[in-house]
């Protein structure tokens, strides 16, 4: 129904019921409280409040007809919706808000505040109606779920930030850790060289170079790791490249070619040592008993991915290894005896016409006990 | 050698600096001053007019290579080449440098990285592959490239 049939409605039933408008009845009876103002009158002064209205504010009939309604506001009222509710009032048109009123003895409630103006025929607002909810339950829960929230967020801000510091001291510890190791690896290794060159003993002076070239391999590990992103995983084929290159480099033998077939296969960190150590052996083995003299020849390297293993295949088309080599209790060979255990790895070892191959099978992740290559 | 290069090594961790100095030495080059902080190095630059500077980064009494790297950029005829365990705290243009020769090395690539170094210095540089453990960096391998063609 249109609010102009309303007004003709209500109107015609004030004719026909004088006193007795049932609607009249109904604004002064109702729980919800009410009031009427007039905009006409200085200062659009309460004309009309119902029980409801007294009941909520507290304050006697008397002390509230004649007044503006301001009266409701105090020290904790917001400004802006007072202002809100002026601009309605003064554009004569209606308004819903909250606001924070209150009551005569000074108590405060939350007052959900619906003021409309009554126009007549003519157009004009000779009232205001203003209907009244106390909704402090409601604002109350609201405002403890906005602050809790608050709290949470805050919570959340202070813990994100305690541990993007702590990220931060970790990556700086796990940075000057990674330094240290290098810089020790780095220490090691110029001991054990200068240490080396004033050896004249022939077999010591071997055994001294042979370990140094562990604590290299073990080097280039390291140099290796953090080149890349993933501080996770090693690829085996980057490492063999730098190994082989290193070790026939070392050699001083320009007559050897280094054949390389690498495909990337990336392992646990925690792999690389012994894969380091384990290449090490197998190539300079190679390069110290398979070419005699300045024989020249061939050394090959694999690495290939297959499937949940991968195999490394160091080759030579060198003289074979001696029987006596192939057969003697080395420390070499019980070394990587020991490095196949430890990465769950077979190895096999091939005479070829002519040269060596080496065959080793390992899987690619962390060595399960149960599981045999 | 017959034509031996002038270095000045810059290293605070004694022992790789007697080692780097050995290494230099057999080698045949003129190990011309070494220096532990950044202070000495730049003093020994002005004195000893080396040719090639071989540089760490973490210096002793806390001081970093970088400082004498930019103090040698400022100077015509000198190669800066820095030997760090921090290689990818380097950014490309390396402060100017040459080089980052990434440790741990073992005496084979200390060695190939100073005959590439020596070309570089001495030479239009080599355009064979960059040794193991080492980056050029970006605004020399332009430079490089300009000279080759």
């Amino acid at each position: 129904m249109e609010s102009s049939d309303a007004w003709r409605q209500t109107g015609g039933l004030d004719t026909e019921q004088g006193k007795g408008d049932p609607f009249a009845a109904a604004v002064r009876a109702t729980r919800m409280a009410m009031i009427i103002t007039d905009p006409r009158l200085p200062d659009n002064p309460i004309v009309f409040a119902n029980d409801a209205f007294l009941r909520m504010t507290g304050y006697e009939r008397g002390e509230v007809m004649g007044r503006n309604c301001r009266f409701l506001q105090g020290a904790n009222t917001d400004r802006g919706a007072v202002a809100l509710i002026r601009e309605a009032v003064t554009a004569g048109r209606d308004i819903a808000i909250d606001i924070l009123n209150y009551r005569k003895d000074g108590a405060p409630f939350w007052n959900a505040l619906y003021l409309s103006p009554v126009t007549n025929e003519g157009g004009e607002v000779p009232y205001f109606f203003a209907s009244q909810l106390d909704v402090t339950d409601r604002v109350d829960a609201h405002l403890k779920v906005e602050q809790e929230k608050a709290h949470f967020e805050a919570e959340v801000a202070k813990r994100t930030q305690d541990l993007s510091q702590s990220l931060a001291t970790q990556t700086m510890l796990v940075h000057e850790v990674d330094h240290r190791v290098k810089n020790n690896l780095q220490m090691i290794a110029a001991l054990l060289a200068m240490q080396t060159k004033a050896i004249t003993d022939p077999s010591a002076r071997a055994a001294m170079e042979m370990m140094l070239t562990r604590v290299e391999a073990l080097g280039i590990v390291h140099r290796r790791l953090y080149q890349s992103n993933d501080v996770e995983r090693f690829d085996v084929a980057e490492f063999a490249r730098d190994l082989s290159t290193d070790l026939v480099r070392g050699s001083g033998r320009d007559g050897i070619r280094l054949h390389l077939d690498l495909e990337a296969v990336e392992v646990p960190v925690s792999k690389a040592p012994p894969v380091a150590l384990m290449m090490n052996e197998l190539i300079t083995n190679a390069l110290k008993h398979a070419f005699p003299g300045d024989r020249p020849g061939r050394l090959s390297v694999t690495v290939a991915p297959d499937g949940k293993y991968f195999a490394i295949r160091i080759a030579d088309d060198g003289v074979g290894m001696p029987v006596e080599v192939m057969e003697k209790r080395s420390f070499g060979k019980r070394l990587i005896g020991t490095l196949c255990r430890q990465l769950n790895a077979s190895i096999a070892w091939q005479s070829n016409e002519p040269g060596t191959t080496v065959n080793i099978r390992l899987p690619r992740e962390m060595a399960d006990s149960s599981e045999t290559p | 050698m017959s034509d031996p290069l002038r270095i000045l090594v810059v290293e605070d961790e004694a022992l790789i600096l007697m080692q780097i100095e050995m290494m230099l030495e057999e080698a045949g080059h003129s190990v011309v001053g070494t220096a532990m902080t950044a202070a000495e190095a730049i003093a020994q630059i002005e004195a000893c007019r080396p040719e090639l500077v071989l540089i760490d980064l973490r210096l002793a009494d806390g001081s970093s290579g970088l400082e004498v790297a930019q103090a040698i950029r400022e100077r015509d005829g000198i190669t800066a080449a820095f030997m760090t365990a921090n290689a990818r705290q380097l950014s490309e243009e390396m402060e100017g440098a040459t080089a980052v020769i990434a440790k741990p090395f073992s005496e084979a690539v200390l060695e190939d990285a100073l005959a590439y170094l020596k070309a570089c210095v001495r030479r239009p540089p080599p355009s064979e592959p960059v040794p193991n453990g080492m980056r050029i960096s970006a605004e020399c391998l332009a430079r490089f490239d300009a000279m080759r063609h």
